[in-house]
């Protein structure tokens, strides 16, 4: 199950933490990641993969002015993309537009297009809608949640509306919902909390705690993966938030991100400190959930690990499947390595 | 003479020949043997002679003088054969005149028989008609005599009508019941014919005696007192006198089902007393059997009473047949109570013992009933029930045994909890399979049902186990508290008491499952195939029912899973406690380190916890030093520690630091020592694991913050003192020094300004930690 490297590798300067896929390039199997340095000047890199799939080429590298700790493509224009970032004192977070002549420049400045401003205290994370052009943009840090207004021509974003998570509640994470374009999920100490945006209501929650990642199944409704630090990552139906449908043993140590991969049903990629991706793959459908059987029988069940991809150095923090080319994911570890791996053998046949 | 011979027999055969080759419709038949020599000179007597190839041939072959011999010696035979034929010719003849001369004497004699024949049938005739006459003189006579008889019969039956009343008293008088309603059925006809005119009075004077005689008869069905047969002929007899017998039967038979009700009530008293008698001696065998007697009595009784009934109705054996049923059902119905509750295996025997004793006393009675049959399979439905409760039973004492003496010695010495833990769940589960076993022989023994059935429990046992243990599985599972979506129901009692319980016990179920796994099945397994082999040909269908291997296979995962769950739980324990110190204080105006930081009392206390619940569960690892080479480490501590300081005094120098940084990451990476290695069943790996685990958590939080210069040296400090305090305690010092160095690291690289402490003022405060820990040892003994 363990296997040694086929990926393709890059490597950044420093230290580094995210990754995303640029949805919005159609022509290009393309990520971007930036790098996490307290030091040093922070870099912005925009990868691409060769036509040929066996090569990454830097297609920009652009120097931003503080350490990295989120970065999110914008879904529907390649050259815009999100990124929380601290000073080290203080957090902040801005969107940022590459700048066009970016080619001749030897190290050119991004744009600011807008500064997310009005936070206190650690930003967690930004996201943009789900799919498709709409200029409202979330942003959480660690006591409220944001919605924005962006206008990427006249460069301002406007904050719609903002509300607290609540006292001792201390946010840590998100995902917006997909299928349901109003519903945000939340993760905090305790549990993982289910926003409703027109109301900026909490409307359910799954006590849960440690939640470190959570991502929504693109091709089901009602389905979401959490990662939790300790164990592992379970897979729940939001219609019977008390008990997860499914479990999967994760890593060795923390699980960090998991994201379920956009093209083919049940197909899990979670990474962890251990230093390891693994894919996973459920056969959990959302028609099986009335019964208990999912849960009474684990034991008859195929080991639901399809491979373990460990040749790492680093814990792996970063994680993206491309959405132009769902076999193929990038992976970030710590010590700035950006690896990019095809799973088209593990696909399971159709 | 032999050259005279010689011709004479030649020629007399020739003869015979001819001649019957005459006389021969086939003449093939004789000359076959000829055909073939009819080239050389003997074919002469050939059917297929050719005249002129035999010419031919003896002129050829023969000189003048032969041919002249032969020709007188042909002349001499034709000249014989011609008197031979001649001979025969006279013969013939002969045979023919005197075969005329018998037809004609023949003939003569047939001529005198026809008249003889005439004279007879004249004489017939006559004696025929002289009959005729006699008969027709005497026809009067006869038809008088007729007429006189008839009368006669009638005059005598009226008489006897006439004194049917006084026959029938007397009847009764002499209790010859049969006799008067025999009688009295005789007259019927006649009373149904002239009852109401001639016969009226005589009718009903009958009818009153009758009366009386059918309630004498009642009054003698009902009687027990009486004997079977004289019950049975009133039955008999009442049914004759077409009397209501339904009723009749419907009473008796819910006597009968009375008794029935009474017998069952006293089988379960028997049974009580049986159980009390048993109990404080086993040779309770004289109390058994007087008891058992009582029982049998009463059984004796209904059998009787179930037999004159199925005498008295010969109808109503289905009716019978049920309600014996019913009784062994019953029986059994009762027996399954017993099961339920669990009863000790001499009880439940002797239980059995009691009803295949009622079942033999009802299958002398009722032998159509097939009680037998009917009881041979609810026996094995109760003994199959038995197995089953008994193996419930064996689980619940193992899982009382493992939660119960944690509950009840808390006073004891905390040391020796996990212990007498771990024994009593070993001797639970194996002491019980054996018990159990023990108690499965003796049933074997009994050997209540012929081979079938002990095939049956052989296989039923066999299965047991193996149900057994994936019950026990499951058990474990929900001990631990891992299994928790199966104990959704009764998460409200269970979990509560798991929660309670999860850290040492869950080691204990490691352990457990391993003992399971190297010793328990292994005796079991020979005790099965010591006494419960042969049940073969049954469980060979769907494969053996005990699959030893599949059970060692499921143990031996459910050992790695509770020890890494143990693992798990102690390391998220540890996790809190990090959390807590990592988000509680603001890193980046962090004060001056001053001392070591408390959260690592608490982390080392932890540690010891699991040391000792590891300790007293978990053998120590013989292989300690072959482990450590084996994890490449030793090279690798020896680099790390130079490298480290090396890397400490060039932080200082801030220019070439972060290059001179990322070269040695790249150098220690390519000894990448292994942290997630395999965990043993040993006290050593186990905390190794653990704070391995701890050490990497800590890492990722560190890395997680951002930190100011003396937060760094805080960190730096806490570090260093727990590096001394680990190395006592673990096992695989290579990969603990690497994740020491690794915190480190990570701490500088997150840190703003990482100016490390002077290693004199480190020492100095670890120094003032370890003796402030030496004021307070005394405090906690």
């Amino acid at each position: 199950m363990q296997g040694g490297s086929s990926g393709i590798g890059y490597g950044l300067k420093y230290q580094a933490r995210c990754i995303s896929d640029v949805k919005a390039d159609t022509d290009h199997t393309s990520f971007i990641t930036g790098t996490l340095s307290l030091r040093e000047e922070n870099e912005v890199h925009l990868l691409r993969l060769s036509s040929g799939g066996t090569e990454l080429i830097c297609e920009g590298l652009f120097s931003h002015p503080n350490e990295i700790w989120d970065l999110s493509s914008c879904p529907f224009d390649q050259r815009i993309f999100s990124t929380v970032f601290s000073t080290g004192e203080s957090f902040g977070a801005a969107v940022w537009q590459i700048p066009e002549l970016y080619g001749q420049l030897n190290s050119p400045q991004l744009e600011r297009i807008a500064s997310l401003d009005g936070h206190v205290g650690k930003v967690n994370c930004i996201l943009w809608w789900p799919s498709g052009r709409n200029d409202k943009l979330i942003s959480i840090d660690e006591e409220n949640l944001f919605l924005w207004s962006l206008d990427c021509s006249r460069k301002a974003a406007q904050v719609q509306s903002k509300e607290s998570a609540g006292m001792l509640h201390y946010l840590s994470g998100g995902a917006w919902d997909p299928h349901d374009v109003n519903a945000v999920a939340a993760t905090c100490e305790s549990s993982v909390q289910f926003w409703d945006l027109r109301t900026m209501k909490k409307t359910s929650s799954i006590e849960r705690g440690h939640v470190r990642k959570v991502d929504y199944d693109t091709r089901k409704m009602h389905m979401l993966v959490t990662a939790e630090d300790e164990s592992g990552i379970h897979i729940w139906d939001l219609r019977m938030p008390k008990v997860p449908i499914d479990e999967l043993r994760g890593h060795s140590h923390w699980t960090w991100a998991v994201t379920c991969n956009p093209e083919y049903d049940g197909l899990i990629l979670s990474s962890g400190t251990d230093s390891t991706v693994n894919l996973w793959f459920t056969s959990t459908t959302s028609d099986e959930l009335t019964s208990g059987s999912v849960v009474a029988s684990p034991s008859q069940k195929l080991d639901p690990l399809l491979f373990s991809f460990n040749d790492y150095e680093d814990s792996v923090y970063g994680l993206a499947w491309s959405s132009r080319e769902p076999w193929i994911f990038a992976s970030l570890s710590y010590d700035g390595r950006v690896v990019v791996e095809s799973v088209k053998p593990f696909l399971p046949k159709k | 003479m032999g050259e005279g011979d010689m011709p004479l027999d030649d020629k007399a055969k020739r003869t015979r020949d001819l001649l019957s080759s005459f006389y021969s419709p086939d003449p093939s038949v004789s000359n076959t043997s000829n055909s073939f020599r009819f080239s050389s000179l003997d074919a002469i007597n050939s059917t297929s002679f050719d005249a002129d190839q035999y010419m031919n041939l003896l002129v050829q072959t023969s000189n003048l003088e032969g041919l002249l011999q032969r020709h007188v010696e042909m002349a001499a035979e034709i000249k014989n054969l011609d008197t031979d034929l001649q001979m025969l010719v006279y013969e013939n003849y002969n045979k023919f005149i005197s075969a005329t001369d018998t037809i004609k004497r023949m003939k003569s004699n047939i001529v005198g028989m026809e008249t003889s024949m005439e004279q007879l049938l004249g004489k017939i005739t006559s004696v025929q008609s002289r009959s005729d006459g006699v008969n027709t003189s005497l026809f009067e006579k006869r038809e008088h005599i007729e007429k006189l008889h008839r009368t006669h019969n009638l005059l005598r039956k009226v008489q006897f009508i006439y004194d049917l009343p006084a026959r029938l008293g007397k009847c009764i008088k002499s209790e010859a019941y049969a006799d008067a309603v025999k009688f009295y059925i005789g007259a019927m006809p006649i009373f149904k014919a002239y009852g109401d005119s001639s016969f009226q009075d005589c009718k009903q004077a009958s009818e009153e005696v009758m009366a009386t005689i059918i309630k004498k008869l009642q009054g003698k069905l009902f009687l027990d007192s009486e004997s079977i047969q004289a019950r049975a002929e009133a039955a008999i007899l009442l049914k004759k006198l077409n009397f209501p017998m339904d009723n009749l039967k419907a009473k008796l038979f819910e006597k009968l089902e009375q008794s029935l009700e009474a017998l069952q009530l006293k089988h379960e008293d028997i049974t009580n007393v049986l159980v009390e008698s048993n109990n404080p001696s086993e040779q309770g065998n004289n109390t058994e059997s007087v008891t058992g007697s009582a029982h049998d009595a009463l059984v004796c009784e209904f059998a009787e009473a179930v037999q004159a009934y199925q005498v008295i109705f010969p109808d109503s054996e289905k009716q019978l047949i049920k309600l014996s049923q019913d009784l062994i059902a019953k029986h059994f119905e009762i027996t399954a109570g017993y099961i339920k509750e669990w009863i000790p295996i001499a009880n439940f025997l002797g239980v059995l013992r009691i009803i295949w004793k009622d079942v033999l006393l009802m299958d002398k009675v009722l032998h159509e009933a097939l009680l037998p049959d009917y009881s041979l399979k609810a026996s094995q439905v109760a003994v199959k029930q038995y197995i089953k409760s008994t193996f419930s039973h064996l689980l619940n004492d193992i899982s009382d045994s493992l939660t119960n003496v944690h509950i009840k010695p808390k006073e004891e010495a905390e040391e020796h909890l996990l212990v007498v833990f771990l024994e009593a769940g070993k001797t639970a589960v194996l002491q019980g399979s054996l018990n159990v076993l023990l108690d499965f022989r003796q049933l074997l023994e009994e050997n209540l049902g012929g081979i079938q059935l002990s095939n049956l429990i052989v296989e039923w046992v066999q299965e047991g186990f193996q149900d057994f243990f994936r019950a026990l599985h499951d058990r474990f599972l929900l001990l631990s508290g891992k299994n928790k979506s199966a104990s959704q129901d009764e998460n409200s009692t269970e979990n509560m008491q798991v929660e309670k319980v999860i850290p040492g016990l869950v080691l204990v179920l490691a352990q457990l499952s391993i003992f399971i796994e190297q010793v328990a099945i292994s005796r079991i397994t020979e005790e099965i195939s010591a006494y419960f082999s042969g049940g073969g040909g049954h469980a060979s269908e769907n494969g053996p029912a005990l699959v030893p291997g599949e059970i060692c296979q499921t143990f031996h995962s459910d050992g790695e899973m509770f020890l890494q769950h143990y693992i798990n739980t102690t390391t998220q324990k540890i996790s809190v406690l990090l959390r807590k110190r990592f988000t509680a204080p603001n890193w980046v105006k962090h004060k001056e380190p001053r001392e070591v930081h408390m959260f690592v009392d608490l982390f080392l206390q932890e540690l010891e916890a699991i040391g000792t619940e590891a300790k007293q569960i978990l053998p120590h690892g013989a292989l300690r030093k072959h482990h450590r080479s084996e994890s490449n480490g030793s090279s690798a501590s020896s680099r790390s520690n130079p490298l480290r300081e090396d890397r400490m005094m060039r932080s200082n120098t801030h220019r070439a630091r972060s290059q001179l940084l990322e070269t040695h990451l790249a150098k220690l990476f390519k000894q990448k020592v292994e942290i997630f290695t395999k965990t043993e069943y040993t006290q050593e790996s186990v905390i190794t694991t653990v704070v391995k685990l701890c050490l990497k958590s800590f890492l990722e939080f560190v890395r997680l913050q951002t930190f100011n210069r003396s937060g760094f040296q805080q960190i730096q400090l806490d570090i260093q003192f727990l590096r001394a305090s680990l190395k006592e305690i673990v096992e695989d010092e290579a990969a603990i020094d690497f994740l020491l160095d690794e915190v480190i690291v990570g701490a500088s690289d997150r840190c703003l300004d990482p100016i490390p402490l002077e290693p004199p003022i480190l020492d100095k405060l670890v120094q003032a930690k370890l003796a402030k820990e030496k004021e307070q040892t005394p405090i906690y003994p």
